[in-house]
């Protein structure tokens, strides 16, 4: 089962509170546990801006032992893009944030979410109506949601 | 010289865990249209050091750092972009006469 968030119009400062606000919407879920906003942020400040894998979109993630307790997938829409230093794919204004309690857990909702952002989950998330459309489109992306 | 058995190929990215995994299926979909045998793999930059793959594929920024692990080093930056991978892995398998 895949705890499935989503949130829109978010305002954030940069980057960081950009990755802080997506990875919160785990938190409170259940999802994650406190410390997983921050070990999202320093997976950036210590690998650098590699997880924006596409144009606007950036995949908001840290290791399990960070805080995952559950698989959980959040699509963050933001109000205003915002910058990550990536030499292609900046500015941002989509984030779907992920957490998982061991590494094998999330491969099937990550697969699946590979798939659904290749055959254009991220534009359906754009076109989305509010929250709750994001959420309905993150939930038709992920088989077991 | 075509080699005796499937490709290994290695997606990388910084945890090892999320992005590289993406690009794992992206690499798979890619090879699958070339009708290559492969076998890909994903992994964080540091532990790539110790392996040896035949192709080794992930953004320039991670790239740069493990560029001679592999004979065929791929850089990307959309994850999601098979045909602009798929693209890249015919040049490049081609020039190594991977190609079946």
């Amino acid at each position: 089962m895949t705890v499935v968030t989503a949130a829109d119009g978010v305002t954030a400062d940069g980057w960081r509170e950009a990755v802080v606000r997506a990875a919160e919407g785990l938190v409170e879920a259940g999802a994650a546990g406190p410390g997983y906003p921050e070990a999202c942020v320093r997976v950036v400040e210590e690998n650098g801006p590699y997880i924006v894998l596409a144009k606007g979109l950036a995949l908001v993630h840290a290791r399990p032992e960070e805080g995952g307790l559950a698989v959980g997938v959040g699509a963050t829409r933001l109000a205003a893009p915002v910058e990550f230093g990536h030499p292609d794919n900046d500015p941002v204004d989509l984030l779907l944030a992920f957490c998982t309690p061991d590494p094998d857990a999330h491969v099937g909702t990550l697969s699946a979410l590979a798939r659904a952002l290749s055959a254009g989950l991220a534009d359906r998330l754009r076109a989305a109506s509010g929250p709750d459309g994001l959420e309905h489109a993150l939930k038709e992306a992920l088989p077991d949601a | 010289m075509a080699l005796d058995r499937p490709l290994e190929i290695l997606a990388v990215c910084g945890v090892g865990m999320g992005t590289s995994l993406m690009l794992k299926m992206t690499a798979e979909d890619a090879l699958r249209g070339l009708g290559v045998e492969a076998r890909v793999e994903n992994t964080d930059v540091s532990t790539a050091r110790g392996m040896s793959p035949d192709v080794v594929i992930g953004q320039g920024m991670h790239t740069s750092e493990i560029g001679d692990l592999a004979p065929i080093v791929i850089t990307i930056s959309d994850f999601l972009d098979k045909d602009g991978l798929q693209a890249q892995l015919r040049e490049r398998l081609a020039e190594k006469g991977w190609l079946s």
